[in-house]
């Protein structure tokens, strides 16, 4: 067995990665506290050599220490997600004037940040429910602690609080659920669940049960929507940087696992009597009602609550509730053209959503306030920065050409060739609700002027920040003209280990 | 009457049902966290028994995952409940208010 | 024959008499002399003051939080003392790992200062002419802790 062990080793390789640097990093933390770009340093070495070797494991398809750990095309893409936003969210970092209310603890920041990123790596391939629990346990301690990091501003230990208590709770429910689940089938492996499962003589309503109380922990790391109380308290508490990880990269983790679990689990794997690419659930339990309920309620509430927002993190949380709702349409058909759809959307949400964040956080910096009132006579203060939220916004409702409307357009597709046609016309109803609420950012920007005389000296931005939205907003545009690439990789990595 | 997996479930369940009411209905921050511990405790339970029952020894692996982690947790809680009332005198959720709608 | 159950119940019985019944009997037997002093709460002579409900220092609560996470951690040592010899070096080493990251976290720990039990300097309550000892200034200590 040891040799066994010692041959997967090398193929988990980004997570030893990462588990080193953060031990180096709080190492170097202790050693150098008066210098916490040491410490970003590490942290930013560890994730780009951990990317290197994510890399590596392209096209590998297979399962290590003993089924626990999947290492497959659609964990790499994952941890790919995962791993740039966490890049770019330490670059972020190190031009937030927030943070630096902060600076002797900034060494403890960068670390937790690699922790929180290794958590999510670990979502994305954990197949065992054990892992599985695990991985969403470690990336939810990492970010309780770093939502609450300014633990000075009034808001932000309330947020972290409100953090850890609907967490416990969820991880709570999860775990009950994990543990019928277990008792149901005598496994924590999901390939063996499934086995069983396939076996016919499992009681349906107990596994009903115990499939909804799983959810829960899953819906509550994608904050979907009875399960989302924490997201607007938690994004407008926190530090913009970590709000900007957590609703993309939490999302991400959550999303793997949750995919990799209701497909690894419920799916029948001799099923051929369907069309191709799409699998036919084991009978007992059918999630897809379940899941398409709450895509809907997530996407609608997240969107119309959105309208009355008027503190910019705040606004972008309830717009990423929305996102997330639309991302669950994709669950709800879970073929190969669905999954394809859900992982075009996260590369672009990438792009987009970090994007208008940043320049949230560039604005604070500058103005120190998040109002959406306060953007009046930006987009003639920061022509730049009016021009690249401008699209970034766009990008999230949706409209061409830039890339938001290539997600949508997948997503849509999908739905529609599946036969989810009242969904699809709910999804895009949403978008035309959410073009009102940033157009009326849009609206202040540009159309509205400030009132006094004080606040219309030009905002000058470092070349740094220029250069890193650029780099943020490239992408946006390009990936919404030239976008074949993207979604022939997104068609490659759907391919999860031990699936049809 | 010999003492059956279905008293253990039962136990289990009932502790479950007081602990997510305990964190939905008290307002003690660290009362809360009391509740959630009893929760996840009740969770062990359910699993040591079906492990015994089942013959397999995955089941108390897992409790002992959750028992660490679990303390991991509620140490991160508290001292973020420290940290809270450094700031505002109280650990009454009622009274953590500044974040609305 | 008795059940589970039944054991179960007798040895609840049992607990009960044990308890109730040496609490009884020495009510019966002592002799009932009551006078002032030996009615207070400490016959030995400490008076209790204010509220049995007071705030703890916070440090017990931060020594008491690591203690909490370095103690659960070693339940990983039990199974794995248990099935040692099967798995011979490497599950050692394995063991080792975890350990040398258990002691990074200590090392962490002790030189952020988070084990020194630093005193306070113990403030002097101050005098002033006219407004004798002004007892808030102690009180703003217990608060800012």
């Amino acid at each position: 067995m040891p040799e066994q062990l010692l041959g997967d080793i090398t193929k988990f390789l980004p997570e030893i990665t990462l588990t080193v640097m953060f031990l180096v990093a709080i190492c170097a933390d202790l050693m150098f506290r008066k210098s916490p770009q040491i410490v970003a340093g590490i942290t930013l070495t560890g994730l780009i050599l951990s990317g290197a070797f994510v890399l590596n494991q392209s096209g590998m398809n297979e399962s290590i220490f003993g089924n626990m750990i999947a290492v497959d095309p659609f964990a790499v893409f994952f941890k790919v997600i995962i791993l740039m936003s966490a890049i770019f969210v330490i670059v972020f970092s190190l031009s937030s004037v927030e943070l630096q209310t902060a600076s002797r603890r900034l060494g403890e920041y960068y670390s937790l940040l690699g922790g929180l990123a290794l958590g999510m790596m670990l979502m994305a391939g954990a197949s065992n429910l054990l892992m599985m629990y695990l991985a969403i346990e470690l990336s939810s301690v990492s970010s309780y602690i770093l939502a609450g990091f300014t633990k000075e501003a009034p808001d932000s230990s309330e947020a972290s609080l409100k953090y850890v208590i609907y967490g416990g709770l969820s991880s709570g429910l999860m775990l009950y659920g994990i543990s019928i689940i277990y008792g149901l089938t005598g496994s924590l492996d999901i390939y063996e669940i499934n086995h069983v499962l396939a076996q016919g003589s499992v009681s349906g309503s107990a596994l009903a049960i115990a499939g909804i109380l799983t959810l829960v922990g899953f819906g509550y790391k994608i904050s979907a929507v009875p399960f989302h109380f924490w997201t607007p308290d938690v994004y407008e508490g926190s530090p913009i940087t970590i709000t900007a990880f957590l609703s993309v990269a939490s999302k991400a983790g959550g999303f793997a696992v949750m995919i990799r679990f209701f497909k690894g689990v419920f799916i029948d794997p001799s099923a051929t009597h369907l069309p191709e690419g799409m699998w036919a659930s084991l009978s007992g339990f059918e999630w897809y009602h379940v899941v398409a309920a709450i895509s809907v309620v997530t996407m609608t509430l997240g969107n119309l609550v959105a309208l009355w927002q008027d503190n910019m993190k705040r606004l972008l949380a309830y717009s990423s509730i929305a996102h997330a709702g639309y991302m669950l349409m994709g669950v709800v058909v879970l073929s190969n053209e669905g999954l394809a759809a859900i992982l075009v959307y996260f590369m672009v949400y990438l792009f987009m959503n970090l994007g208008a964040f940043y320049i949230v956080m560039v604005i604070a910096n500058k103005t120190g306030s998040e109002d959406v009132e306060d953007y009046k006579g930006i987009g003639k203060r920061a022509p730049f920065l009016g021009v690249a939220l401008t699209v970034f916004l766009i990008s999230l409702t949706g409209l061409p050409p830039t890339a938001g409307f290539i997600g949508k357009l997948y997503l849509f597709a999908a739905l529609l060739n599946s036969g989810w046609i009242w969904l699809a016309i709910v999804g895009a109803l949403n978008s035309v609700i959410s073009l009102y609420y940033y157009a009326k950012v849009l609206r202040n920007m540009y159309l509205r002027s400030e009132a006094s005389e004080k606040k219309t000296e030009m905002i000058d931005i470092p070349r740094v920040q220029v250069a890193t939205v650029l780099v943020l907003l490239v992408p946006v545009i390009a990936l919404g003209l030239y976008f074949t690439p993207l979604v022939e990789m997104a068609q490659a990595s759907v391919k999860m280990f031990g699936s049809p | 009457m010999p003492v059956t997996l279905d008293y253990y479930l039962l136990l289990s369940a009932v502790l479950f049902t007081i602990g997510v009411v305990g964190v939905l209905t008290r307002r003690n921050a660290i009362v809360v966290f009391m509740c959630i511990e009893l929760m996840l405790n009740s969770v062990n339970l359910t699993l040591v028994a079906f492990s015994a029952y089942l013959g397999d020894i995955t089941g108390q692996v897992l409790v002992f995952f959750v028992m660490a982690v679990a303390a991991a947790e509620a140490a991160v809680g508290l001292a973020i409940v420290i940290s809270l009332f450094r700031n505002k005198q109280t650990v009454n959720i009622d009274k953590i208010n500044i974040l609305k709608w | 024959m008795l059940t589970e159950f039944g054991r179960v119940f007798i040895f609840l019985i049992l607990g009960v008499v044990f308890v109730a019944g040496g609490l009884v009997f020495s009510w019966l037997i002592r002799p009932n002399r009551p006078y002032p002093s030996k009615l207070t709460t400490y016959e030995c002579g400490e008076e209790p003051i204010g509220d049995t409900r007071v705030r703890f220092n916070i440090r017990f609560y931060v020594v008491a939080l690591i203690f909490l996470i370095f103690d659960v951690e070693v339940v990983f040592l039990f199974p794995w003392a248990t099935v040692f010899k099967g798995l011979g070096w490497f599950a050692f080493f394995e063991m080792m790992v975890f350990l040398v990251i258990l002691f990074v976290g200590y090392a962490y720990v002790w030189r952020k200062g988070d084990l020194d039990w630093d005193r306070p300097t113990p403030k002097v309550p101050k005098y002033e002419r006219g407004i004798g000892v002004r007892e808030d200034h102690l009180m703003e200590e217990e608060v800012a802790l």
